[in-house]
């Protein structure tokens, strides 16, 4: 009952997150974004088709009444057809975001179990050159671009100069093996390249706690290594790894597959965003750009719940 | 800023005898020590030497002649070869150091600058309306996907070259004013504040010159990372079609060096790869000992 309080209470609190967000991106992307006019009216135009089709467009309207127009639609989860191809958006955004989730999370979940793993072996071996050898590999890993690493993999994996076990582009998934020919070397180039940044703060994160008091005091009394990762270190570094984890959902299921799916010609939820955005497709950017808004406010609030459950002092008031 | 912390500094850079008592002094004897943090210095050095030349025109000038053949092999015409329209690699990456550097200084200097101020600001007034303002701000600047944000912007300034900085300046700043708020939530309830407020200073110059100040060694370690993440982003944005449009960078010659991969020159992938990676690696190493050398309590 607490939390269903609370949650409604953070809801209200994230009303102004959402109208911010969604205020600059209609600006940014709608109000200033491309004119889609001269694309829809046929040759020569009149004065009169230029302004019917500005009219459907909705480009006659008012500043105040566009955007409160985009608030009822994203109340009421209706964004109408998209400009470019007249699908509904919905049924859009319904064939694309399954297709990103699949793209993308096998990386982010192999990306920090490693990432957690290589961790505790550093941590473990503090000071030594195992310590040093991964710490180091994990700065060389952050310094390699993400786009580098996308195409030298395509070069080794993907093409005849190198092993040529997988398909360079495209997404023609019918079974699961097919699945995995394409989902592969996007994953291990998200591996790759989130490992480094992910080593590194699990480190700080297990090497801080391992430092404190109530440990030292655990393994006096010899509780067994397992029992005191479990206990004594993963669970109280819980809620910085929590956040870490939570506050990239968001940003992961839109902007993170950006790259890879055009890149390796991926239809999914951020090929269609970005081509929405040079395109000026405006229903979609909205839709888009206000489901993400949304996402935060509930990712936000599931962190806070979450953190109560691993940590009981924490106050949901 | 302080002037009177920073000639300490200077001095202490100059004489060289055992550490100082201030912070910097102190971080400069230590820096001094950290192999690591003083070759990655050098590094920084020499790619920012290589800029300097071209900025006076010493070199890189004829990136975009492309009188050359196609694709020629490395020669000692053409140092490391020519891309599909026979253009000198080599000199093309020469050039693109400056356009990092360009780049880097300008979003590091600019998001810092935004940072400090309205992270000293809503610290300062934590928990009153302007602070509710300044954390609205970055909370909504922080939850537009950062992609699309910049392409929104480039398509609002209307292919205005300086629209992937003002964007990457716009989101950037987040971080550093939220820690610069933090600090200075902890440093207002310090004496020589209170001493301030007694002796009448003013609260605008408290903040700025009596509480802001102690937070350089933050805004400093952070302008390198932002420094590091500009550069990074800007390879990511020019293969978007979104980054440099006037001039040559890393991130285009990696963006064009994708049709020359697929007929087997990786000449221009591989050039412009390794100079950035040990420019983004030899930054990352000296961010890093910086915050060793000024960060006392920092857990290794």
């Amino acid at each position: 009952m607490e939390i269903l309080q609370y949650s409604l209470r953070k809801l209200i609190t994230g009303i102004p997150l959402i109208l911010g967000v969604t205020l600059i991106s209609f600006v940014l992307m709608v109000y200033y974004g491309p004119d889609k006019t001269y694309e829809l009216v046929g040759k020569n135009p009149t004065a009169e088709q230029i302004a019917e089709v500005r009219h459907e467009l909705g480009y006659d309207k008012s500043f105040v009444v566009r955007y409160g127009e985009y608030l009822k639609e994203l109340a009421t989860m209706d964004f109408g057809y998209s400009d470019s191809t007249g699908e509904r958006v919905s049924s859009i955004l319904v064939r694309t975001i399954p297709i990103s989730l699949a793209l993308i999370i096998p990386g982010f979940v192999l990306g920090n179990l490693l990432g957690i793993i290589l961790a505790l072996v550093a941590a473990y071996h503090r000071g030594t050159w195992t310590d040093k050898l991964i710490m180091g590999g994990s700065v060389v890993g952050m310094s390699i671009s993400f786009l580098i690493v996308i195409i030298a993999f395509q070069i080794i994996f993907s093409s005849s100069y190198g092993l040529n076990w997988f398909p360079v582009r495209g997404w023609e998934v019918y079974s699961f093996m097919d699945y995995l020919r394409y989902v592969t070397v996007p994953t291990l180039a998200t591996i790759f390249v989130s490992l480094g940044y992910n080593t590194r703060f699990y480190r700080a994160v297990i090497v801080e706690e391992m430092g404190r008091d109530h440990v030292r005091t655990a393994k006096a009394f010899g509780t067994p290594p397992t029992q005191l990762l479990l206990k004594s270190i993963l669970k109280n570094g819980a809620i910085p790894i929590i956040t870490r984890i939570m506050f990239s959902i968001p940003l992961v299921v839109i902007s993170g597959s950006l790259l890879i799916e055009s890149y390796f010609g991926i239809p999914g939820v951020g090929k269609v965003t970005y081509d929405a955005i040079t395109t000026g497709d405006q229903p979609i950017l909205k839709a888009v750009v206000g489901l993400t808004a949304a996402l935060f406010v509930v990712t936000l609030i599931i962190n806070d719940i979450m953190y109560k459950m691993v940590d009981p002092r924490v106050s949901l008031k | 800023m302080s002037e009177s912390a920073a000639v300490t500094t200077v001095d202490d850079l100059e004489t060289g005898k055992g550490p100082s008592e201030s912070l910097w002094g102190k971080a400069w004897y230590k820096f001094r020590r950290d192999m690591p943090g003083m070759v990655s210095l050098g590094v920084v050095g020499i790619y920012f030497l290589i800029a300097l030349g071209v900025w006076f025109g010493i070199w890189g000038q004829g990136w975009s002649d492309n009188n050359g053949p196609m694709w020629a092999t490395p020669s000692s015409e053409y140092w490391l070869g020519t891309n599909v329209i026979g253009q000198d690699i080599f000199q093309r990456a020469i050039y693109s150091t400056r356009t990092a550097f360009e780049i880097g200084l300008v979003v590091a200097v600019l998001s810092t600058i935004i940072g400090a101020l309205l992270g000293a600001l809503s610290g300062y007034f934590s928990n009153s309306w302007i602070d509710e303002i300044i954390l609205w701000l970055m909370g909504v600047l922080d939850s537009i996907p950062f992609y699309l944000f910049v392409a929104a912007i480039a398509f609002a300034l209307q292919g205005n070259p300086y629209s992937m900085h003002v964007a990457m300046i716009a989101t950037f700043w987040t971080t550093t004013s939220r820690l610069v708020r933090g600090e200075v939530i902890k440093l207002k309830n310090f004496e020589f504040v209170e001493a301030a407020h007694a002796v009448g200073v003013p609260q605008m110059k408290i903040i700025f010159r009596h509480i802001l100040p102690n937070t350089n060694h933050i805004l400093l370690v952070q302008s390198t990372i932002v420094f590091v993440g500009a550069i990074k982003s800007e390879v990511i944005l020019s293969f978007l079609g979104l980054g440099v449009s006037d001039g040559v960078s890393w991130g285009l010659m990696i963006a064009e060096s994708t049709q020359d991969v697929q007929a087997g020159h990786f000449s221009n992938f591989i050039t412009a790869s390794t100079f950035l990676f040990f420019l983004v690696m030899a930054f990352n190493m000296f961010s890093d000992s910086l915050q060793d050398a000024l960060d006392p309590k920092k857990v290794h």
